[in-house]
C-alpha cells in the first residue's frame, strides 16, 4: 500500500467520523484510522488545534470526538485542496 | 529645472498605474482566492506561494501608487518630505517586496525538496534586503543588473530540478515556462525600474507579457478554487 500523505491521513480521520454519525470514541477511531497510537496523538492533537474536530462528553462523561464546522468543509474541499497542490506543484 | 511633482508623475505614468493596478488586483484575487484552501489545510505549499503573490502586491503597490497617492491627496505638503526620498524608499520596498515574491515562488515549489528549517527564509529575507540595498544605493549600476541576472539564472536551475522531478510531465512543463517567463519579466521591471531609459522601447511589450503572465495563473486558480 503507498504511503499516505499527511493530508490523506486527516482526510481519513476526519472521514471515519462523519461515516460513524457524527459521533465516535476515541479509541474505536484510533483502530479505524490505521496508525500507530504515536501517529494518531500526533494527528489528533492537530486535528483538535486546528479546530477541524471537537471532544464533547457523552451521557456517561466518556470522550468523544465529532467533526467542527471546519472539519465538514474540509471534507468538501479536500478533492479541489488536492488538485490545486498538483496543478501548481506546490 | 524639473517641477518636484515631475519627479513623482513622468508623462507615461498613465500607463504605469494601469499597469501596476491591474498586476495588484490579479496578486491580491490570487491571494483572497487561495484563502480558505489554507485555512483549512494548513499546506505549507499554499502558504508560500499565498505569500509569493502577497509581496508581488506590495510591490506594485510601491512601484507607483504610493506616488498617486501622496499626490492625490496632498500629503507631500502635509508631511514634507522630497520626491526623490520617496522614490528612494518606494524603489527600496518593491525591490525588497519583489526579490521576496520571487523566492517564495520558487520556494513554493522546492520546500518539499530542502530542508524545513526557518533558516531559508531568513536567508531569503537577507537576499531580498541586500538586492534592495544595492538597488537603491546603485542606482543604474551594473552591480544590480547583474545580480538579477544571477538570480534568473538561480531560480530558472532551481525551477528545472523541480520540473524534472515532477510527475505530471505535460502539466508540468507549463507551469515552470510561465514561472520562468514570470521571472525574466521581473528582472526586465528592475532593469525598467533602474535603467528606465534602456527598455523604453520595449516598455509596453513588457507591461503587457507581464499582465498576460499574472491573468494566466489567476485563471488557473480561480479555476481550480472554483471562485
Amino acid at each position: 500500500m503507498a504511503k499516505r500523505g499527511k493530508l490523506e491521513i486527516m482526510r481519513d480521520i476526519l472521514r471515519i467520523i462523519q461515516e460513524s454519525n457524527n459521533l465516535i470514541k476515541p479509541t474505536p477511531l484510533l483502530r479505524k484510522s490505521g496508525l500507530s497510537s504515536t501517529r494518531f496523538k500526533e494527528y489528533y492533537f492537530e486535528l483538535l488545534e486546528r479546530k477541524l474536530i471537537k471532544e464533547v462528553s457523552g451521557e456517561k462523561q466518556d470522550r468523544h470526538i465529532i467533526l467542527s464546522e471546519h472539519g465538514f468543509r474540509f471534507l468538501e474541499k479536500y478533492k479541489a485542496i488536492v488538485n490545486f497542490i498538483d496543478e501548481f506543484d506546490l | 529645472m524639473r517641477h518636484p511633482l515631475e519627479f513623482l508623475f513622468p508623462p507615461e505614468i498613465g500607463a504605469e498605474l494601469i499597469y501596476s493596478f491591474v498586476i495588484i488586483v490579479s496578486s491580491l484575487m490570487i491571494y483572497y482566492a487561495t484563502k480558505e484552501m489554507y485555512e483549512l489545510s494548513s499546506y505549507k505549499g499554499i502558504k508560500y506561494f499565498r505569500q509569493a503573490f502577497l509581496f508581488f502586491a506590495i510591490a506594485y503597490f510601491f512601484r507607483y501608487f504610493i506616488q498617486f497617492f501622496l499626490v492625490f491627496f496632498s500629503l507631500q505638503g502635509i508631511i514634507d518630505i522630497s520626491p526623490r526620498f520617496i522614490l528612494s524608499i518606494s524603489l527600496f520596498i518593491f525591490l525588497y517586496s519583489s526579490s521576496m515574491a520571487v523566492f517564495y515562488l520558487l520556494y513554493s515549489v522546492m520546500w518539499k525538496k530542502w530542508d524545513h528549517s526557518k533558516m531559508k527564509i531568513y536567508l531569503f529575507n537577507l537576499l531580498a534586503l541586500a538586492i534592495a540595498l544595492i538597488g537603491m544605493l546603485f542606482r543604474g549600476i551594473e552591480v544590480s543588473l547583474i545580480l538579477n541576472i544571477v538570480l534568473l539564472l538561480f531560480a530558472t536551475f532551481m525551477l528545472f530540478r523541480a520540473y524534472k522531478d515532477t510527475k505530471n510531465k505535460q502539466k508540468g512543463k507549463s507551469l515552470f515556462i510561465i514561472y520562468i517567463l514570470l521571472f525574466v519579466f521581473w528582472v526586465l521591471n528592475v532593469i525598467d525600474i533602474l535603467i528606465p531609459k534602456f527598455l523604453q522601447i520595449y516598455q509596453l511589450i513588457i507591461y503587457l507579457a507581464s499582465i498576460f503572465l499574472f491573468m494566466i495563473i489567476l485563471y488557473r486558480v480561480l479555476k481550480k478554487t472554483g471562485n
